[in-house]
């Protein structure tokens, strides 16, 4: 029975996985990649299918477990965003050289702009560095398709293969039809191959050799993949401009070209950029005098074309070589390449005028602020309350935010809190200076590359404090579960595994677990911790801050309380500078601080940030 | 409305745009249109500016590009101006601003000069007055609605609210969708 639903991206993709036979799913949440898993098990739920699913602990963890099951053969996939295929690189570049038995598809999301990451990297340059096959979707619909087509390149060609979804495709939306999808009744059946499974280095070059034969075998499949990779040339005839497109660009490209009914133009779509299709793009070079490449992130195809002087881009200066390649962006340098080539100039006129008016306007920057009643921020503000002088080391998730109370100095990768914590600490010890440092991490950070950091920063003597804001959820990616909760990803029970317990085996001896809604408890703790590193017996010192997220925990959240700010109220703004709860605004008609009764959550930890006692609550209510 | 139509949606997180773009496509879709959107997720919604698009007809890229959005719906004044370059000739824009006070003079300039019909309305307080301020988004969907813009009508729209809505919010969406259409039919008038 055919059925139409409007797909979230990252759902047409989970739609291909389980259309595929896909067996196993693992994943670590980071956006713009985090919906997929979840839409894999309503996807399960509703079809009534039985594909094991987990959130994996990293990605490095997500992709070691999918392969095993992808080598003894079932059809497995993992799902990450860009940089954490940076963590799963190990993994990737030596499950290339082995191969697979089953398909394994590695679904990595870029993220151009970037919205939400640490780096605009391409997933597609990783690829390349991986030897590993690479699919490239332009929209929802031929994302879903493109999962089925890489499983079966996979099992194919026994090699893991990458979908490069960038994030206007996993979180586009678009209508897809579907039919009902049937089990994958495929058994695990591991065959023992010691000189391919555990491959010494004499045999990982025989390997190497191998994956060298099958990527050649492929880059002939992927000239004849006509529905990934085509061009509108019609034959015998020449062009003054062509444009070589693939991924997201494509897509913005078509449309503009449609919305013009530019026919002079014709486009290479290039689906597959690695291996490279070069027949059919040498074909499309011959055709035309100059071509403009467009891709996102990075330059890839660029790089792999013949004839040089035919080519714009990048290179050329034409196209920008960092942020989102958004429509307006791409008509404006295809406007200014028709120019310079003396054709036809675009009609439709993204005119600045409006631009300019915005600007003139100076509308306040909306900076993402930690939300009204957030517990990370009661816990930033005794830390810098009590430690003022401290290097403050932090991480990734929604308390990197910490850095509008001035409590977030650095922020590398995940786990480096920690690291950078204890390399803080031995670069100021060498010259015999005591300079506190004080790490902030989330929970399910601490658990996705926390442990290993914290180990070592025990075992080679580091100290400084450490406070794991722990929410008992995984906030900025939509509240997926922590190890620490013990419930797996499709809701069922497992073994919970406390942040404490972890803590302790890593050799920490000063642990002390407090709820930053009492502020005198942090601080006090603080200070605590302050004299335990300073001790000579003493070391790091573990404060584990916990307190639910509001919104992961909006339904067992009791009554609100109601708070006022009284005449007592000097319009100091030490509230609104140094705790910016959002709910604290400067009214004018009443000529102090007031609070937002539409945003107040109710946590009432500004009764003790007040200086002048002039926050109270409203009793009777 | 024409064989494409492009929406731009825009307001600050929390305030529901995603809801509101759901209400929109849905009903497109059952319309029979091919429907594509865009999203804001993750660290943008902690607060800040978040925006949604949503092209009608057959299109690939999920992205409107300046100047040639139809529709500008914004639950915040601010982000309305903020997202004035999307909006094209003879386009309509519908915001959540004090009428009373007027929208800035730059910025009315501009739309008239493009002749582009705005309105303002106080979606936030009719959501208020009704006892649900979270559902500001629907006020303004209400008065969108009550525009008559092509195929989308108030019936299909209320309908499409009432199948989506969770159980609990479905009579507070309904009716607060009732009132901003009511505002509507009166800011139609002038």
């Amino acid at each position: 029975m055919t059925r139409q639903e409007i797909f979230l991206g990252n759902g047409a993709v989970a739609l291909g996985l389980v259309e595929s036979g896909c067996q196993v799913v693992t994943s670590y949440p980071g956006t713009p990649s985090s919906e997929i898993l979840p839409e894999v098990i309503r996807l399960v739920k509703t079809e009534d299918l039985d594909t094991y699913v987990e959130w994996s602990t990293n990605e490095k963890v997500a992709l070691d477990n999918a392969f095993a099951a992808a080598i003894a053969g079932k059809r497995a996939a993992c799902c990450m965003k860009q940089v954490g295929l940076n963590v799963a690189a190990d993994s990737l570049m030596s499950a290339a050289y082995q191969g697979t038995v089953g398909g394994l598809v590695i679904i990595s999301c870029d993220d151009p702009g970037p919205h939400s990451s640490q780096t605009e990297q391409d997933t597609r340059l990783m690829a390349r560095l991986a030897k590993v096959p690479v699919f490239d979707p332009s929209h929802p619909q031929e994302a879903r398709e493109m999962v089925g087509t890489a499983m079966a390149v996979s099992e194919e060609f026994r090699v893991p293969v990458i979908l490069r979804p960038a994030i206007r495709v996993c979180h586009a939306r678009q209508n897809i039809a579907f039919e009902s999808i049937e089990k994958n009744e495929n058994k695990a059946s591991f065959k023992k191959d010691p000189q391919r499974w555990a491959a010494t280095p004499r045999f990982r070059l025989v390997l190497h050799g191998e994956l060298n034969k099958k990527l050649t075998g492929i880059a002939k499949k992927f000239e004849g993949l006509s529905q990934y990779n085509f061009h509108n040339l019609e034959p015998d005839k020449t062009y003054p401009l062509g444009i070589i497109a693939g991924g997201v660009p494509y897509a913005v490209i078509h449309d503009i070209l449609a919305e013009e009914g530019r026919e002079d133009v014709p486009v290479l779509k290039i689906g597959t950029p690695f291996p490279f299709p070069e027949g059919l793009s040498d074909e499309f070079m011959s055709a035309c005098e100059k071509v403009l490449v467009i891709e996102e992130t990075d330059t890839l195809i660029e790089y792999l074309l013949g004839e040089r002087d035919k080519v714009l881009g990048r290179r050329s200066g034409h196209v920008p070589s960092e942020g989102e390649l958004v429509p307006q962006v791409i008509h404006r340098f295809l406007n200014q390449v028709l120019r310079e080539l003396n054709l036809a100039g675009l009609n439709a006129d993204p005119d600045e005028e409006a631009g300019d008016i915005v600007n003139n306007l100076q509308l306040p920057v909306r900076k993402p602020t930690l939300c009204a009643g957030c517990p990370h921020r009661a816990a930033f503000f005794a830390i810098r309350k009590t430690r003022p002088k401290a290097i403050f080391t932090s991480d990734i998730g929604c308390y990197t935010l910490g850095i509008n109370l001035g409590a977030v100095d650095t922020c590398l990768d995940m786990g480096a809190a920690i690291t950078m914590a204890s390399g803080f600490y031995h670069a100021y010890d060498q010259d015999g200076a005591a300079q506190p440092v004080v790490a902030t991490i989330g929970d399910s950070t601490f658990f996705h590359s926390g442990t290993a950091g914290l180990l070592n920063a025990v075992y080679n003597g580091a100290r400084f404090i450490l406070v794991i804001l722990d929410n008992l959820t995984t906030a900025m990616t939509g509240m997926q579960p922590t190890p620490a909760l013990g419930i797996r990803a499709d809701g069922s029970e497992g073994k919970a595994v406390p942040l404490e317990r972890a803590v302790a085996g890593c050799g920490v001896d000063f642990i002390e677990i407090v709820d930053p809604y009492n502020l005198k408890h942090m601080t006090s703790t603080l200070k605590k911790a302050a004299e335990y590193i300073r001790e000579p017996e003493g070391g790091i010192a573990v404060i584990i801050s916990r307190h639910p997220c509001l919104i992961a925990y909006k339904e067992e959240a009791g009554p609100r309380k109601k708070f006022t700010i009284t005449e007592d109220c000097t319009e100091c703004n030490f509230c609104l500078d140094r705790f910016e709860c959002p709910a604290l605004y400067h009214d004018e008609e009443l000529g102090h601080t007031n609070i937002d009764a539409s945003l107040c959550s109710g946590c009432g930890v500004c009764v003790e940030v007040c200086p002048k006692g002039a926050i109270v609550e409203v009793e009777g209510e | 409305m024409m064989d494409r139509s492009n929406f731009v949606l825009c307001g600050l997180g929390g305030q529901g745009i995603l809801f509101m773009t759901k209400v929109l496509s849905e009903t497109a879709l059952n319309k029979g249109y091919n429907v594509m959107c865009a999203e804001t997720h993750g660290m943008a919604q902690r607060g800040g500016s978040v925006v949604s698009h949503l092209r009608l007809g057959d299109v690939k890229g999920s992205l409107v590009k300046n100047g040639s959005a139809h529709f500008l719906l914004s639950l915040d004044e601010v982000e309305g101006y903020r997202n004035l370059p999307f909006l094209s000739k003879g386009a309509r824009m519908y915001i959540n601003a004090d009428p009373a006070k007027g929208l800035r003079v730059e910025v009315t300039g501009y739309l008239e000069k493009k002749e582009i019909l705005y309105r303002s309305v106080q979606a936030s307080a009719i959501a208020r007055e009704a006892g649900a301020p979270m559902a500001t988004n629907l006020a303004l969907l209400g008065y969108f609605a009550a525009f008559g813009n092509g195929p989308l009508s108030q019936e299909d729209l209320r309908n499409t609210t009432e199948r989506i809505s969770p159980d609990r919010f479905k009579e507070n969406n309904l009716r607060i969708f009732d009132a901003g259409f009511e505002r509507g039919l009166e800011g139609k008038e002038r």
